[in-house]
Formats: structure tokens, C-alpha cells, sequence
């Protein structure tokens, strides 16, 4: 059994001790007589309890999240300081040697030459429109270019030449006999990342008892130095677990008075990790807005916003070549934002009719057998993934949506259609309706339908005339919160409606959505500098800002409307 | 006390001069296995404000839901008896309820107008029946139930204002106009006044002693006080049973009945 479950079970053993422990005293104070304590027996035991657990637990948890990668750092640390002289010597050799200077220096001059070139391409850019000079902007747009891809050669030749060297010298270190674990150290603050990860993982198999992809003495003597830097850590911490336990036992248990205020201090406890739990939540919502705000507000140092919002041309692909065709770095989004809506629109003709209806035969015409067992599987429709929805979209309705439509002569039908991708939308939507629908129809009260059957209305006058418009504001905040979701649904839409950005009002042609660009343009091979990757952040914030819109309507509605018959 | 003495109490003789509006006889009430009403027995005359009284739970508004069917709408409930309305049977599946119900109003124990205006909400009744042809008629029907409510001077320049911004006491009145914009035979009300604070009772208790002179109106009242002012004939639930029904004054002040005397001094209920 390993240490850490070992500590782990007597922290339990302490923490079950601890509540006995606080209960007990606490008794034993007043003779027995419970009731001249302030709180119940038990509630000195959560005391206590709560004390001896949460402190240990914290730091038990904080290793578990943080131990491996601690163990690593200090590994790769120590190692890279014993071959501190090694690496000095090798930058000595290399500020000796008038090639590598000679790199050296051509880097910095065309890093100069880069700066200089971005500097002016910004003041061109802000000049005012009769001052502006397009031709010069272009020019410069080109000049920039090349430069940058000459600074990237020299950048790799620069590394290069600089492993080359490294290795030579780790093959002379070898052959003179310098520690394995001198050359380790060296090896791991000279190669580059992904090498020296590599070595790190195979370490690590090593150390575990794995099979590695090679066997070298230095992976040996890494593997060793992680075990034991594993060991020291993970016995030390156990200890400290275990001593941070005891310490908040001893304590709060000298603490238990029969006037000891156990109950409050419990109950301020628990509220701490309640406000804890909601935090956490409100912080990540949060951050998440930030990081895509400060992203989109560098996109949009890139490209206008103007442009982003109104323009009609959307094509994220930026050339790296002279000779790409059609990859022109346009950032219109428009296309996204008509695609988007019209395959929302269709989701809801299919999903508001459907699942409206369904909500209203359900709670007022269906018999409390049949609604016992239909409204269940209805919402088993919402627990379908999507990706089946997808898959259906793209398999079933698609080819069966373009030979429907070829045989009516639409030659242009395709298989990825909005038709699609929006009539499989509002399938998977449609118990969204109905659910919420039900239950804001039901909350109309019996009353109102009783005022009206003993008007002598029939019960579809009833529903038209009263029940209908007494749900209105509830059937509205639903439709809402359903758009909201059609709008950020991004798997049926993947996989259905295509990736064209087509500015068209056609259903049958493919569209794009602004859901669909972001897992395109965020999968794959990523630059995070340039504005294809960037727009990403600007279109996920666009559609942030519109369900959250949406959301925060729905809610006032649906919560007036409450109020009402509250 | 024998049973032909029970009879003769049930079957109290009505004042003369007013017809039988209501005739009832051997009614029972089940829902599902529970019986809530046993063998009830009693005529109802015209024009003039019958009460029903008794403890919770003793099956009036049950009785009461009988008049206009209301029952059909509750699942599992089985009427069966005699119900008539001016001779006619009206617990019959030949009779269509929706029909019934446009003669027989009703108001409820709390006022439920419906989410719509003043206006629509009284000319709900002619719309649905078709009792209006022009836009004009349909004006005057609700003008018309409007003052006969006693509200047309409180709403007349706000009649499209939704009805739920009326008071209490002004929505039981609304409610009280399209009941009769209809214009029905028979009116019943289900505890009209309980949800009301007692100016607003006042009002209510007044007009349903004008309605009086030209409707028959039957209530479910809790207060004894109410029965007394505003009805002229009174009946006494109990466990599901008609105890005793006659004219108010004697009921009230002499009373044939041991349970009715305990239930109206105070004594149990």
C-alpha cells in the first residue's frame, strides 16, 4: 500500500476519531447532562472533525495536483545546476567561434529591420484617409514578409548550430567519462523542448518500472534522482498532512467548553465552503469573458471592428505563399452571423409549432396516463447527444433532403444543407419547448380555466382565449432560452450544415455558423499571433454576448410572469 | 327523528308566488370510491338568493358544481340523480354541458379574470356564444353588464386596462359582469365575498340583492352573517348530507333541526 493512501486512511481514522473525540468531551464536561451544553453533543464532533479534515485535506489535495510536477522542476533544476560548469563552457566556445558571433549579429539586424517595418506599417495605418497611402502600405506589407521569413531562417539556423555543438560536446563528455548526471543536466538545458520532454517521459517510465523507447546510463540516473526526490517529497508531505491533522485536533478539542458556541462555528464552516463553492463558479465565468475579451480586443487591433461586425466577406485563411489562391485574410462576419440565423430560424419553425402543440395536448387534453409516460420520453429527446443528432443530420436527412430536392429539379441540392442542419436543430430543440412550455401552462392557475368552462367556453376556446395568453410571457422566455441554445449548438452544425461562408438566403445551400468557424479555425496547427486564430476569441464573444442578451431576456420575462400568479 | 319527519323537512314548502326555478332530487356525488354527497333532495325558487351553509368539507360547493356541471370537468366525479332546470333534465349526456354553462353562471371564491382587458373580459361570454353581431351590440352588452355589476362608473374610461389591475372587491365585480353578460338563468357563486376585505363585501352582498330581482342565484356562503343578510332561503350541509332547508328567517331563528341550531350558535363546525 502506498504512503499516500496510508496517510490518507489515518486522516480518515483521525478526522471519525476527532468527532468522536469532541463529542465525547463535551459530555464528559457537563456529567452528561446534554442539555447544559450550548450545542448538541454531535455538533462539537463536527467541530472538531472539520478542523482535523479540511487543513490536511487542502494540503493532500494541493500534492495531489501539484506533486508530480514539483518532483519534475526540482529534478530538472538540480540536474541543470550540476552541469553548470558544462554549460558555460559551451557558451564560451560558442562566443569564441566567429561563425556562430557572425549569426548572432545578422539576427539582431533583421529583428531591427522587422521592428522598424512594423513600427511604420502602423503609423500608415492610422494616417487619415486623404494622407493615406495604400500603395505604400502594401509595399511595406511586403517587405515586411520577407524580412519575417528571413528572421525565422536565421532563428533556426542560429538553433541549429547550436545544438550541433551541444551534441558534439555531449559525445566528447561521454568518451572523457564526465557523470552521467552532469551530462543529463547539460543535455536538458541545451536541446529543445520537445526533445527534452521526451527524455523527461522517458525518465519517468523508467522510474515508474515502464519500458522506455532507449536505455542510457543518463535516463538511469535521471530516473533515480526523480524516485527519490518523489520519495522525499511525498514522505515529507505525508508527514506534514499528518502533523497538521494532529495539531487541529489537540487544539479545537481544547477548545470544547459545555459554553463553547460548537453549533455557530460549525454553521460558519460550512457557509465558508458554501461562499467557496459559488466563487469558484463566478470566477471561472469571469475569466472566461476576460480571456476572450483581452483576445478579441488584440484581434481587434489587428482588424477594425467595423470590419469584423459589418463586413460581407468571410475567409480566415491568410496566405503564407505568394502563389495561394482564394486565401485572401478576410474577416467579415457577416456570412457567419445570416448563417447562423437562418438555421436557427428553421430550428424554431420545426421546434416552437412542434413542441408548443405537443406542451399544450399534454397539459390540457391528455389523459394523466398518457402524460405520465409521453412527457418522459419526450425529454428523453434532450438527452440524445448531439453528435448523434450530427450524425443523423449528416446520414439520414441530408441525402435524403438533396434527392428530394434534386428530383424537383433543384440540381444545386447538396448534402450539407441549412435545411438540414436546421430541421435536425429543431428536433433535438423541440423538448426544450415543450418542456419548459408544460410547466409554464400548468402554472396557469385552475381558476382561470374554471372562469372560463363555466362561461360555457369549450376546452380549445379555453386554451386559445385564456390559457394561451395567461402562458404567453412564460411560452416567450422559452422560445428565448431555446434560441439561445440553437444559436450555441455546434456539433449538429459541424457535421451538417458545411463550411462555406455563403452570404445566401437559399436553405438548400451550405452555410456556415459562427460555432462551426470557431472549431475550424481552433483545430488543427495553431498560430496564437495571427488574426485567423485570434478571430476565433472575437467571434466566441460575439456569441457570448448574444445568448447572454437573450438569457438575461428570457429570465425578466419568465420572472415578472411568476410573479403574477405567485 | 323518523324518516318522514326528515322528509318534511327537506321538501319545506317554497313562498308562494315564486316558481321553481331549480328542481333537484336524489342526487349522489362520488369521486373515484369516495361518495362526497348523499341523496340530495330540494327545489330552488326563482328570483331570489338561495344559501348554502355548512361546515368545510360538507359538500356544498360540490352541490353547488352540480347546477352547471362543473363536475364534468374533475376526473373520476359521478353525478347521478335528478337535476332540472324549469323542467328540464340537465344531468343527462344528451345535455352538452358547454351549452348548459352559457345559462348557468358562475363566480368563484377568489375573483379570476382572465389575463386580458376590462372590456374583454366581459364580452369573453357574447364573443364565444356569438351573441353579438355587430362591434355596436357588443358595446352595449357589456355597457349593459357593467352597470348591472355596479362597475361601470369605477371603469368605463379605462376599460382597456387589463382586468387583473382592478381591486379585489372590483375584479369580484367584473367577474359578477361577465357571469351575466351571458345573460344567464341561474347564477351560482362559490364563497363570492371570502377573498374580500368587508367594504368590498358590502358592495358585492348589494348587488347581489339587486341581481336578486331578476336572476335565481345560488351561494356557498361560510359566514352565517352573509346568509342571514342576503338570502332568502337556506340550506344546511353536513357530512355530505342536506340537513335541513327552508326560508332564512326560519332557519335562522328557528331551526327544526339539533345539528343546524349547534352549527349556526356557534357550537360546532
Amino acid at each position: 500500500m502506498s504512503v499516500i493512501s496510508l496517510v490518507a486512511l489515518a486522516l480518515l481514522v483521525m478526522v471519525a476519531g476527532g468527532f468522536y473525540m469532541g463529542r465525547t468531551r463535551a459530555i464528559k464536561q457537563v456529567a452528561g447532562r446534554s442539555s447544559e451544553l450550548h450545542s448538541l453533543p454531535n455538533y462539537y464532533g463536527y467541530y472538531v472533525a472539520l478542523w482535523t479534515g479540511f487543513p490536511a485535506l487542502l494540503l493532500l489535495a494541493a500534492y495531489g495536483l501539484f506533486g508530480a510536477a514539483s518532483t519534475h522542476s526540482w529534478t530538472v533544476a538540480e540536474l541543470r545546476a550540476q552541469a553548470h560548469e558544462m554549460s558555460a563552457q559551451f557558451e564560451g566556445d560558442l562566443a569564441a567561434n566567429s561563425e556562430y558571433v557572425q549569426l548572432e549579429s545578422t539576427l539582431e539586424s533583421l529583428e531591427l529591420t522587422v521592428n522598424g517595418l512594423r513600427e511604420e506599417l502602423a503609423r500608415l495605418r492610422r494616417a487619415n484617409d486623404a494622407d493615406r497611402d495604400p500603395h505604400l502600405i502594401q509595399l511595406r506589407l511586403e517587405e515586411q514578409r520577407s524580412s519575417r521569413a528571413l528572421l525565422a531562417l536565421a532563428g533556426t539556423s542560429i538553433e541549429d548550430y547550436r545544438t550541433g555543438v551541444a551534441t558534439g560536446m555531449l559525445v566528447t563528455a561521454r568518451e572523457t567519462g564526465v557523470a552521467a548526471s552532469i551530462r543529463a543536466g547539460f543535455f536538458l538545458t541545451h536541446s529543445d523542448i520537445v526533445r527534452a520532454e521526451l527524455f523527461m517521459s522517458d525518465a519517468r517510465k523508467i522510474a515508474r518500472g515502464e519500458t522506455p523507447s532507449e536505455l542510457l546510463p543518463e535516463l538511469e540516473i535521471v530516473a533515480s534522482r526523480l524516485t527519490d526526490h518523489q520519495n522525499t517529497l511525498r514522505n515529507s508531505v505525508g508527514l506534514l498532512v499528518l502533523a497538521l491533522a494532529a495539531i487541529a485536533l489537540l487544539w479545537t478539542r481544547s477548545q470544547i467548553q459545555p459554553q463553547f458556541r460548537a453549533r455557530n462555528n460549525v454553521e460558519r464552516l460550512t457557509t465558508v465552503l458554501l461562499i467557496a463553492a459559488s466563487i469558484l463558479s463566478i470566477i471561472t465565468t469571469i475569466g472566461i469573458v476576460l480571456s476572450m475579451l483581452f483576445e478579441s480586443m488584440r484581434f481587434f487591433s489587428i482588424i477594425p471592428i467595423q470590419d469584423f461586425l459589418f463586413g460581407l466577406h468571410w475567409s480566415p485563411q491568410i496566405a503564407i505563399r505568394e502563389d495561394q489562391l482564394g486565401q485572401s485574410g478576410a474577416f467579415g462576419a457577416i456570412p457567419l452571423f445570416a448563417g447562423t440565423a437562418m438555421i436557427t430560424l428553421i430550428a424554431m419553425l420545426v421546434a416552437v409549432p412542434i413542441g408548443l402543440f405537443s406542451a399544450i395536448y399534454l397539459s390540457e387534453y391528455a389523459a394523466p396516463k398518457f402524460r405520465t409516460i409521453a412527457k418522459p420520453v419526450l425529454e428523453v429527446l434532450a438527452g440524445v447527444p448531439t453528435v448523434v443528432f450530427g450524425f443523423f443530420a449528416l446520414l439520414t436527412v441530408g441525402p435524403a433532403i438533396r434527392a428530394l430536392f434534386t428530383s424537383l429539379g433543384f440540381e444545386s441540392a447538396v448534402t450539407q444543407s441549412a435545411l438540414s442542419a436546421g430541421l435536425v436543430m429543431g428536433v433535438m430543440i423541440i423538448p426544450f419547448i415543450s418542456s419548459l412550455s408544460d410547466d409554464v401552462i400548468n402554472a396557469v392557475p385552475q381558476s382561470l380555466r374554471d372562469g372560463s368552462y363555466a362561461m360555457g367556453a369549450t376546452r380549445s376556446e379555453t386554451v386559445v382565449h385564456v390559457v394561451i395568453p395567461a402562458a404567453l410571457p412564460g411560452i416567450f422566455g422559452a422560445v428565448l432560452l431555446a434560441i439561445s441554445r440553437a444559436i450555441g449548438e455546434t456539433m449538429i452544425v459541424v457535421m451538417a450544415a458545411g463550411q462555406g461562408a455563403n452570404l445566401t438566403a437559399n436553405p438548400l445551400e451550405s452555410v456556415t455558423t459562427i460555432t462551426v468557424q470557431i472549431v475550424a479555425l481552433l483545430t488543427g496547427d495553431l498560430e496564437f499571433e495571427g488574426p485567423k486564430t485570434l478571430s476565433a476569441f472575437a467571434l466566441g464573444l460575439t456569441l457570448f454576448a448574444v445568448t447572454l442578451l437573450m438569457n438575461v431576456i428570457a429570465l425578466r420575462v419568465v420572472q415578472k410572469y411568476r410573479e403574477k400568479y405567485d | 327523528m323518523t324518516t318522514a319527519q326528515a322528509q318534511a323537512t327537506l321538501y319545506h314548502d317554497i313562498p308562494e308566488a315564486r316558481d321553481v326555478k331549480v328542481a333537484i332530487a336524489g342526487v349522489d356525488v362520488h369521486y373515484g370510491d369516495k361518495q362526497a354527497l348523499f341523496d340530495v333532495s330540494m327545489q330552488i325558487p326563482d328570483r331570489s338568493v338561495t344559501a348554502f351553509i355548512g361546515p368545510s368539507g360538507c359538500g356544498k360547493s360540490t352541490f353547488l358544481r352540480c347546477v352547471n356541471r362543473m363536475n364534468d370537468t374533475i376526473d373520476g366525479a359521478v353525478v347521478t340523480g335528478s337535476l332540472k332546470i324549469d323542467g328540464t333534465e340537465i344531468n343527462d349526456k344528451t345535455i352538452d354541458p358547454v351549452v348548459l354553462r352559457a345559462s348557468v353562471g358562475m363566480v368563484f371564491q377568489k375573483p379570476n379574470p382572465f389575463p386580458k382587458s376590462i372590456y374583454d373580459n366581459v364580452a369573453y361570454g357574447p364573443k364565444i356564444h356569438g351573441l353579438a353581431a355587430t362591434r355596436e351590440e357588443l358595446d352595449g352588452i357589456v355597457e349593459q353588464s357593467l352597470v348591472k355589476a355596479g362597475l361601470w362608473g369605477e371603469v368605463s374610461d379605462r376599460l382597456t386596462d387589463p382586468g387583473t389591475s382592478l381591486s379585489g372587491g372590483q375584479q369580484q365585480r367584473l367577474v359578477i359582469a361577465r357571469a351575466i353578460a351571458v345573460n344567464p338563468e341561474v347564477i351560482l357563486m362559490d364563497e363570492p365575498c371570502s377573498a374580500l376585505d368587508p367594504i368590498a363585501t358590502a358592495k358585492v352582498e348589494e348587488l347581489i340583492d339587486e341581481l336578486r330581482e331578476n336572476y335565481c342565484i345560488i351561494m356557498v356562503t361560510h359566514s352565517m352573517a352573509q346568509a342571514a343578510r342576503v338570502s332568502q332561503m337556506t340550506a344546511f350541509f353536513h357530512l355530505g348530507n342536506l340537513v335541513e332547508y327552508g326560508p332564512t328567517e326560519e332557519i335562522f331563528t328557528n331551526p327544526r333541526e339539533r345539528r343546524t341550531q349547534d352549527y349556526i350558535t356557534g357550537r360546532f363546525g
